[in-house]
């Protein structure tokens, strides 16, 4: 729980026993109906009849062997992978202490009720088919975030479960996460120590330019759909409201974010009034927002990496993640410049995660 | 000094009444067409409306007069160039023959009131932003005069600008040697994924997320292999998210290139090539002279254009940009860089 206040010294002892943790893999179903049969008979009915309105297939096809690695089989329509791959293409292979699971939600854009059957559904899923049979694994909570109401309820029954890394938001919320409606998610997630992940699923309706045409524009792409969430919130006073907060962007890009890092004190400057927040938007950024590695931008020289990190202040809030199964997978042997210092490789391979998640634990 | 992003509006229809066909006229007074200068994009009481100076002068809007901007900017700046933005095409919602009646309109307005009256003076060219044909065809109109450098679209678009639909228009102005600029804001659209912002703040730094999407469309659909000699500038939408997108779009090609066969350079290629940036709002933030070196480092000093966007103010980051340029780089920034590309040599004014 996150009323134990640990001191730093007690954070690095406990983080030295770790050296890997993935803080992304997906766990992606072969077929929907391994988690449509955790569905209530009433939903479940409904949706092999009706089907849903939310996109179980992509905007735009990926054209790199279905979107995952090419040494790897893929089953079923949902081009998915089960436990036993996760263990030996990823947890074995590279001896990851802990691996955090991120599952979409599928059933995110239905009515209210659909929608919250549909998120226990799929923890029920997670639980059983992934989290019981493998330690090392830990899970993202799938919630109903569009029925705030409904989704602090799954957060708080769950609360005390040990198989919860983190609650997790799609990037693409009807509303913009600093958004008042979604306060009482991060309200009852802090509440039971979990940070928050948001995580871009290709459900932007493409508001702001126009749609684009090819899966190249939409995946580089989220990274801005991401910049648009973290303004949010920084601007709705979010980060004042619930000091606890911690807010993980998961496969959003990295570096983007000095960037946005230096324009949120310029603009605030200016026209910091409209805002009337204590501190510099910066400050919450840095304590408030983690960035899971992949895909990390990747800049010629690697010493633009390390200058990249120290101008965003991002040594300490980077996670390694691999993004099991997709094709842009980053292996932890390849994934960090050899330019970075041993401490802030060890810091993004393992340490960040171990105290955010607070790992080692009992599970 | 060049100074590539200078504000001018008409002070009401009035001042335009002689470019208007009595046909629009009744149209415009039949539906109580107002100009608002941007209202929602430039509040008159938000202070990065209007600098100090501009304020003070009781002036808080762009020029309206060729006299109040040779007062406010010519007189007070030892530009050799000034480039004259007039976003009023902004306003002229999204009637494609309406809006190609005040692109003309304001053309040869631009013309007769600002251009004809000094020589220091260039110009955007406006065109009906809804209609591909009918921009290439105010294009073909007016882009042969010199003093047009480029040609000016609102950056939040009803669809990428990158798009095929657009490549005409793109080869139109490429033959006439005319840039095209996409410029801050836009007509009433909302600039992000979920819909409008819901704080200024919010509003007016989505101008550079925008940005980045039109910058991957105009790579993803290959525009610069259709048309290599097109150079776009991107006007009021900041800078210093360049490097990280370079970065992870040669990352993605390197991946999924098989979907856009027709981009056969690494992206940061043609970014580099045929794209430029104004440096105002700089938006450095708290970032050190250092780190500020650093940046120019990573994007090139050859990519940024000094432009001051008059009567805008985007506060002092621009200037502690310019402090940590070396003496050669500050002149490419505030000059040299503007002249390649609008190919300003002083030979061919009108």
């Amino acid at each position: 729980m996150s009323g134990e206040v640990q001191t730093v010294e007690a954070q690095v002892e406990e983080s030295r026993a770790l050296t890997l943790v993935d803080c992304d893999i997906h766990p992606m179903p072969a077929t929907r109906d391994l988690i449509d049969k955790h569905l209530s008979d009433r939903w479940r009915n409904r949706v092999e009849r009706f089907g849903t309105r939310t996109p179980w297939t992509p905007n735009y096809p990926r054209p790199v062997h279905r979107g995952t690695r090419a040494d790897i089989t893929v089953h079923g329509p949902g081009f998915g992978v089960f436990l036993d791959q996760v263990q030996a293409d990823v947890l074995d292979t590279y001896e990851v202490d802990y691996g955090v699971l991120i599952l979409w939600n599928f059933y995110d854009r239905e009515e209210r009720d659909l929608c919250a059957d549909g998120s226990r559904a799929s923890n029920d899923w997670l639980i059983e088919d992934w989290l019981e049979p493998e330690p090392r694994l830990l899970g993202s909570m799938v919630v109903p975030w569009e029925y705030p109401e409904l989704a602090v309820r799954e957060i708080e029954r769950r609360a005390a479960e040990p198989w919860w890394a983190q609650v997790y938001m799609m990037g693409e919320t009807l509303e913009p996460l600093g958004s008042r409606k979604y306060w009482p998610i991060y309200e009852a997630a802090t509440a039971a120590g979990l940070p928050v992940a948001t995580h871009p699923g290709a459900y932007e309706l493409h508001l702001g330019a126009g749609w684009p045409s090819y899966y190249f524009e939409e995946h580089v792409g989220y990274t801005l759909g991401v910049r648009r969430q973290l303004l949010s919130m920084v601007s709705s006073g979010l980060f004042e409201a619930v000091p606890g907060v911690r807010i993980v962007v998961a496969e959003g890009g990295v570096m983007w974010s000095v960037s946005l890092r230096w324009a949120v004190d310029s603009a605030a400057e200016l026209l910091g009034d409209e805002l009337g927040l204590d501190r510099r938007p910066s400050e919450y950024l840095d304590g408030h927002v983690w960035f899971t590695t992949q895909p990390v931008e990747e800049p010629d020289d690697e010493k633009d990496y390390a200058r990249a990190l120290a101008h965003g202040n991002l040594a300490g809030r980077m996670l390694f993640s691999s993004d099991y199964p997709h094709w842009d997978f980053d292996s932890p042997k390849q994934a960090l410049p050899r330019c970075l210092d041993e401490k802030t490789r060890r810091r993004i391979f393992a340490g960040n995660a171990s105290d955010l998640y607070n790992l080692p634990r009992a599970r | 000094m060049i100074d590539c992003d200078v504000h001018c509006a008409p002070g009401s229809w009035d001042a335009l009444h002689p470019y208007v066909s009595s046909a629009w006229r009744r149209y415009i007074e039949n539906s109580s067409h107002a100009l608002t200068n941007l209202a929602v994009a430039y509040p008159p009481m938000m202070p990065t409306t209007a600098r100090p100076d501009a304020r003070a002068s009781g002036r808080p809007t762009p020029p309206t007069t060729y006299d109040e901007l040779k007062e406010t900017v010519l007189d007070r700046s030892n530009a050799s160039h000034v480039v004259l933005n007039c976003l009023a095409i902004y306003e002229m919602y999204r009637n494609p023959y309406f809006q190609a009646g005040m692109a003309r309109c304001l053309n040869d307005w631009m013309c007769a009131e600002w251009l004809d009256r000094d020589e220091r003076l260039r110009a955007s060219l406006v065109v009906p932003w809804t209609d591909a044909a009918g921009a290439v065809a105010e294009v073909e109109r007016v882009g042969g005069d010199p003093r047009f450098v480029q040609v000016l679209l609102p950056v939040r678009s009803d669809a990428r600008w990158g798009h095929k639909a657009n490549h005409a228009l793109y080869a139109a102005a490429a033959e006439r040697g005319l840039a095209i600029a996409l410029h801050a804001w836009g007509p009433g659209h909302a600039p992000t994924p979920t819909g409008f912002a819901a704080t200024y703040f919010e509003d007016y730094l989505s101008n550079a997320t925008v940005v980045q999407h039109q910058l991957l469309s105009f790579i993803a659909e290959g525009v610069f292999e259709h048309t290599p000699d097109l150079r776009v500038v991107l006007v009021e939408c900041g800078f210093t998210w360049l490097p990280s997108m370079l970065w992870r779009m040669d990352r993605e090609w390197k991946g999924v290139w098989t979907e856009i066969p027709w981009v056969k350079e690494r992206p940061s290629h043609y970014v580099r090539q045929n794209m430029r940036a104004t440096i105002e709002p700089a938006h450095l933030g708290t970032a050190t002279a250092d780190e500020i070196s650093e940046l120019v480092d990573m994007i090139g000093h050859e990519w940024l254009m000094y432009a001051s966007d008059y009567p805008h103010d985007h506060g002092p980051s621009a200037q502690r940009l310019l402090d940590a340029l070396s003496a050669d780089d500050r002149e490419a920034v505030l000059a040299g860089n503007a002249r390649t590309l609008y190919l300003l040599n002083g030979v061919e004014t009108a």
